[in-house]
């Protein structure tokens, strides 16, 4: 039995506050808003760096990280963040969406002894993944103690200018 | 006084660059100093002589050290000194030490200086001289007991202030008695980290104001006068972003009133060179003063183009003692004009500082457009200074055109490399609070949901292009071909060497 | 033989009982799981129709069947065959859960055992998708001792072909050592599991209460325990990746690896690489930053990334031709070497010195991580074990010193005594025996005490350290570095390098192996 590869039509990019734009495929150079079409370009060249030329206009673009499917662009001086779906993988998150509902608590922990810098994010305060919380500093470096997951703070466990030991719970973080 | 020859610029960025270009006009040579932060700045290109000044070790930066830049002056020969905004603008010992030297200060007397900084003073002066103020204590504050009494006397809300303080640091509003406690000492541990002085006083907190300054150019001959208003209540925890003047909310009567206020407290304190009084505009149109800043302001190219009058050059003609040749009715305003503070800063972060390097830059010129600036494409902008990239100055025959070209403006600046308040000012533009006038000081953090101006169809492209990205990367036939074969090619050297070793 | 014909009939006969053991429904339950079916991930491993299924009709072993449940499946739950990844003969099985929970049983072992070997005699790579419940029961020893004998498949294979595992479901028990002894582990997170005891166990035992994806989801496994180099949020991603990740890397040990076609559009002059490292010492950048200005544009391929974040490694291209990157991670924990550091990077040398892939190291290191924890752990055990990788490659091998390069971890990092084959340094780098503090306050002890104010000594003494220590510039004429270069030269010098190395060929003393310390 050899299974057909299944040919991908459409693909979706979701924004990280939950909106959805479709694309078919094969990718077009245009951009549908409001029901008319309007065509778009990326391009690059020496004197304006990477940009997009859109009705006349050429607009700032910065692709600031990549990861996977997972994309954060600076468009005109606003960065935006997509994750880009598949038909398949549309499905799986909503399988999984439906299974998992349990929301957990995430604490973390000083990586190793040092010092309190600075206390940058306040209890009660939403978190996005990768967003720092504290700045640890040791070996004489400022380390900046990031969260892995996005959600809400509700406990910070040090003040700044307090010396830590590895494990301490510098946070503790609801899990959104 | 003597003839101005040559100035030290004690400072740095736009400032230093807008100040050695009147002095340039004038036909006065400058002096920048070159510091390790920022060897290769633009300011140094603008000056007739660099000072190298190896300040790596250095403790505090160049531009706060009194005796270094004094002994900086005098060997470099120059008989004036400009400090900028910032740094040691408003240091009475600095301009002291100025004068002990014999070099020009160019800036008000130390006696004006250190009158209108230290805020009981201050207050105490205004008092004398019947300008409207807030209600509030004389002096410092010793205790949260006093405090509560002060309290009890001029009604909630209040607001306690650091006696030496400035920029919003160890401010705190207290709305009932039971929460004073927590917040005098909150206030006056705050005012202490940042001011190296704990002392606090309190006044009447008003709600809801505008903040509208008067620009005051005074002269050694005991002249003074003002050049109209300017708006500023577009700010967020104090730091402005946007001014303008005139401001939508003064007709002529208040203009007048508020202006011959300003001019009577400069009186007060025998103030010469160009300085702000700052007031706040209740919405029954009471003001009240609130300080005096005694130096060029960050704001000042608004007041200069609506009056055609160089600020700067007014400031080093009455350092050499000149007499102003202005008096108050030759002042006419002449159309509106707007100013965007173009900061390395994160909107969307909550404007978060975004040091980095400007990869490309691109500013809008023309007619009307004025731009100030100190970095150019290649600059970094560092964490150790202020986050500004450029200043837009637009103007229009009236309030409605300049928004107008204002928007227009913002979409010719092309920076890449950092963030910055860009999208902000494009929301601003389209805002109608601001289109209206209506706004006050609580407009970013009360009336605004969100920060940054985005069109449904920028998202949309953004999504594009991520997808696009994505076909690339994953879906494409345009990803590198693979070659299995040229791996498979061995010279008789490695070949020899692989099958014997194994 | 006609096509109506007796023989012809029971062909397609049992080629129809086939299809309908993959029924609808069963897809359908697999998918709520949101997970792909065996047949499903082979599909989108292989380029389109080169895959070919072998042993599609075995059945299962009848041993046992008189207890317990067991169904008589057509394949006894894996997908076994091989096929082509970008034209590439590449063997491959895939565990099917849908059929008995993908429950190893001696016939399924059997074929995997047979693909691994097909694969070994060919010299191609093997990749092995797991989706199993664990042994059989009903079948016991006979299904324990296939474990045993798909172990000792991977062990023999080992550094002669490229094995690749992908999780993508439960793997519990004694399964999941098979992956653990293949060269790369990749995993989908939220609906794949590793664990030697579940928590079930660990309820009984310890009266502890965890979820399988706490114990050993793919989050864990990629920040904690190492045992995932790679995970993805879904499975289509996870299987793009390893097809990505497969186009760095040969056949087998004699090849050189693949080479891209390359588009000259990577400058060799790159003044950006200039800005990246900060003047002062203490401030902190992504090093990742560098490997991205040197290689080949998108072409770095970060392995084992939310382990050990202070060492990055992974896949690059020069040209079109595939390096390993090791370098040090300013950015976390200032880039110091610890227990973990030491062994990531230990088993991704030996992996690239294995499969003919040249090493780059990118050098910024203030040193050994200090402290109880670490030493009592271990790390004068485990940082040998950088040491042992690093002398033992004969790949070709070059050291760039971006900033810090300091004691025992600068011999550590490729040093010249170590056998660095080319070792340069940019203008920024600090060579020393220690940190300028650290050396101060030893050399200037007496006069840091006598002194009016110490801290100003300080300063001045270690600005002078710097000036006249700690500098690229003395290892130059000293010949530990080979050439102090300028940053956005740095991929035009790297380039040259590797090709003068390309046809290194270094004479080992034939014994049976080192004695690594592991």
């Amino acid at each position: 039995m050899t299974p057909e590869k299944p040919a991908i039509k459409k693909l979706y990019a979701l924004s990280n506050e939950g909106r959805k734009f479709a694309f078919s495929l094969p990718l077009k150079n245009v951009v549908r808003v409001n029901g008319r079409d309007y065509s778009v370009e990326l391009r690059e060249d020496e004197k304006y760096g990477v940009h997009v030329l859109w009705k006349n206009r050429r607009y700032p673009v910065e692709i600031v990280r990549t990861k996977q499917n997972r994309y954060e662009i600076l468009f005109n001086d606003i960065s935006h963040t997509f994750t880009v779906e598949t038909p398949v993988s549309m499905q799986r998150k909503k399988a999984l969406g439906t299974a998992r509902e349990k929301s957990t608590t995430l604490i973390v922990r000083a990586p190793m002894p040092g010092r309190i810098i600075d206390v940058l994010v306040r209890e009660g305060a939403e978190v996005v993944r990768g967003e720092a919380l504290v700045i640890l500093e040791a070996m004489k470096m400022q380390n900046e103690i990031q969260s892995v997951v996005s959600g809400t703070v509700v406990r910070i466990g040090v003040r700044s200018g307090q010396n830590v030991m590895k494990d301490d719970i510098l946070a503790e973080i609801k899990v959104r | 006084m003597k003839k101005i020859t040559r100035i030290l610029i004690a400072n740095r960025g736009e400032i230093a660059v807008r100040i050695m270009r009147t002095a340039r006009k004038m036909g006065i040579e400058t002096v920048a100093v070159r510091t390790a932060v920022e060897p290769d700045a633009m300011y140094l290109s603008h000056a007739d002589f660099i000072h190298e000044e190896d300040d790596e070790l250095a403790e505090i930066p160049v531009f706060l050290d009194v005796e270094k830049l004094i002994a900086i002056a005098l060997k470099t020969k120059c008989n004036a000194v400009h400090p900028g905004y910032g740094f040691l603008a408003e240091n009475a010992y600095f301009a002291e030490r100025c004068r002990d030297n014999k070099i020009t200060f160019i800036g008000p007397s130390p006696d004006a200086i250190y009158k209108m900084g230290n805020k009981p003073v201050a207050r105490q002066i205004a008092m004398k001289h019947k300008i409207p103020m807030a209600m509030g204590s004389t002096g410092s504050v010793a205790n949260e007991d006093e405090a509560v009494r002060h309290a009890a006397r001029i009604g909630y809300p209040v607001i306690i202030k650091a006696a030496s303080g400035g920029g919003g640091r160890g401010m705190r509003i207290v709305r009932m008695e039971s929460e004073m406690e927590k917040m005098f000492i909150l206030a006056s541990r705050e005012a202490e980290k940042a001011f190296n002085d704990p002392s606090v006083f309190i006044e009447k907190y008003i709600e809801n104001p505008k903040h509208i300054e008067f620009q005051i150019l005074g002269d050694t001959h005991g002249n003074i006068i003002h050049l109209g208003e300017r708006e500023c209540s577009i700010q967020r925890k104090h730091q402005k972003l946007l001014e303008e003047a005139p401001s939508p909310a003064l007709d002529e009567e208040l203009r007048a009133q508020m202006g011959e206020t300003a001019v009577r407290i400069a009186r007060a304190v025998g103030y010469y060179s160009a300085g702000t009084v700052e007031f706040l505009l209740d919405s029954d149109r009471n003001f009240y003063f609130m300080e005096m800043n005694t130096r060029i302001q960050v704001e000042h190219p608004v007041t200069e183009m609506i009056t055609g009058i160089d600020l700067i050059e007014q400031q080093i003609r009455i350092a050499s003692g000149e007499e102003l040749t202005l008096r108050q009715k030759d002042v006419k305003l002449a159309g509106w004009a707007i100013e965007c503070r173009i900061n390395a800063e994160d909107v969307q972060a909550g404007f978060a500082p975004a040091p980095g390097k400007i990869e490309k830059l691109s500013l809008p010129e023309g007619p009307g457009v004025r731009i100030d600036t100190g970095v150019r494409a290649g600059s970094s902008i560092v964490a150790s200074y202020d986050s500004m990239i450029a200043k837009l100055i637009v103007t229009g025959r009236d309030r409605h055109e300049a928004i107008i070209n204002m928007k227009q403006a913002l979409d010719k600046v092309w920076i890449k490399g950092t963030k910055t308040t860009l999208p902000f000012f494009r929301m601003l533009m389209r805002h109608q609070a601001f289109q209206a006038g209506t706004f006050t000081t609580s407009f970013i953090e009360k009336d605004l949901d969100r920060y940054h101006f985005s069109s449904e169809y920028e998202e949309t492209i953004a999504a594009w292009i991520a997808t696009k990205l994505f076909t690339e990367e994953n879906l494409s036939s345009g990803k590198p071909g693979i070659s299995f074969d040229q791996g498979r090619e061995l010279t008789p050297w490695l070949l020899r060497k692989r099958l014997t070793q194994f | 033989m006609e096509i109506n014909g007796k023989y012809f009939r029971s062909f397609i006969e049992r080629e129809e009982a086939l299809k309908k053991q993959y029924s609808a429904e069963r897809i359908k339950k697999q998918h709520s799981k949101g997970k792909l079916t065996a047949h499903e991930r082979i599909a989108l491993l292989f380029d389109d129709g080169t895959f070919e299924e072998i042993d599609a009709y075995v059945t299962p072993s009848d041993q046992g069947v008189e207890f317990g449940r067991m169904e008589l499946a057509y394949g006894d739950g894996v997908v076994t065959g091989h096929g082509k990844i970008d034209g590439r003969l590449v063997f491959a099985f895939a565990q099917d859960f849908t059929i008995m929970g993908g429950s190893l049983g001696i016939v399924h072992a059997r074929k995997i055992a047979k693909v691994q070997e097909m694969a070994l005699k060919m010299g191609a790579p093997f990749i092995g998708i797991n989706d199993s419940g664990g042994a059989r029961i009903q079948e016991g020893i006979a299904s324990l001792n296939g474990y045993g004998v798909i172990f000792n498949n991977i062990i023999q294979s080992s550094g002669i072909i490229p094995q690749i595992s992908v999780i993508m479901g439960p793997a519990a028990g004694g399964a999941v050592y098979a992956p653990a002894l293949t060269d790369w582990v990749f995993m989908t997170s939220n609906t794949s599991y590793m664990f030697v005891t579940g928590p079930n166990v660990v309820r009984e035992v310890l009266n502890e209460e965890i979820t399988s994806e706490e114990l050993g989801g793919a989050e864990v496994h990629a920040r904690k325990s190492g045992v995932a180099n790679m995970i993805y949020d879904d499975e289509e991603n996870t299987i793009i990746a390893v097809r990505k990740f497969l186009s760095y890397l040969p056949s087998n040990n004699l090849e050189n690896p693949p080479v891209a076609t390359y588009a000259d559009e990577t400058p060799g002059i790159n003044p950006k690489l200039r800005d990246i490292v900060p003047d002062d010492p203490n401030k902190a950048y992504d090093v990742r930053d560098v490997i991205n200005q040197i290689v080949d544009r998108n072409s770095f391929f970060e392995t084992s990334e939310l382990f050990a974040g202070s060492l990055v490694t992974g896949f690059g291209r020069l040209e079109g031709k595939t390096i390993g990157i090791v370098a040090n991670q300013p950015k976390v924990l200032a880039g110091v070497l610890d227990i973990d550091s030491s062994v990531k990077g230990a088993r991704f040398i030996r992996f690239c010195d294995a499969f003919n892939i040249p090493i780059l190291t990118l050098e910024d290191v203030p040193g050994f991580l200090p402290g109880k924890d670490q030493e009592h752990s271990g790390i004068i055990r485990h940082g040998a074990k950088m040491l042992f990788a690093y002398a033992e490659a004969t790949v070709p091998r070059i050291t760039v010193i971006l900033r810090k390069a300091y004691g025992g971890a600068y011999i550590v990092m490729n040093s010249k005594g170590m056998g660095g084959d080319f070792n340069y340094a940019w203008p920024s780098a600090e060579i020393a025996v220690m940190g300028p503090d650290g050396a101060v306050a030893i050399l200037y002890r007496r006069e840091l005490a006598e002194a009016k104010d110490p801290v100003a000594l300080k300063k001045e003494l270690v600005k002078k350290y710097r000036e006249k220590v700690a500098n690229p510039f003395i290892a130059d004429e000293k010949g530990f570095i080979d050439e102090v270069i300028d940053p956005a030269l740095t991929r035009e010098k790297v380039l040259s390098a590797f090709s003068a190395l390309s046809n290194k060929s270094v004479k080992v003393p034939s014994r049976k192996h080192g004695n690594m310390p592991l």
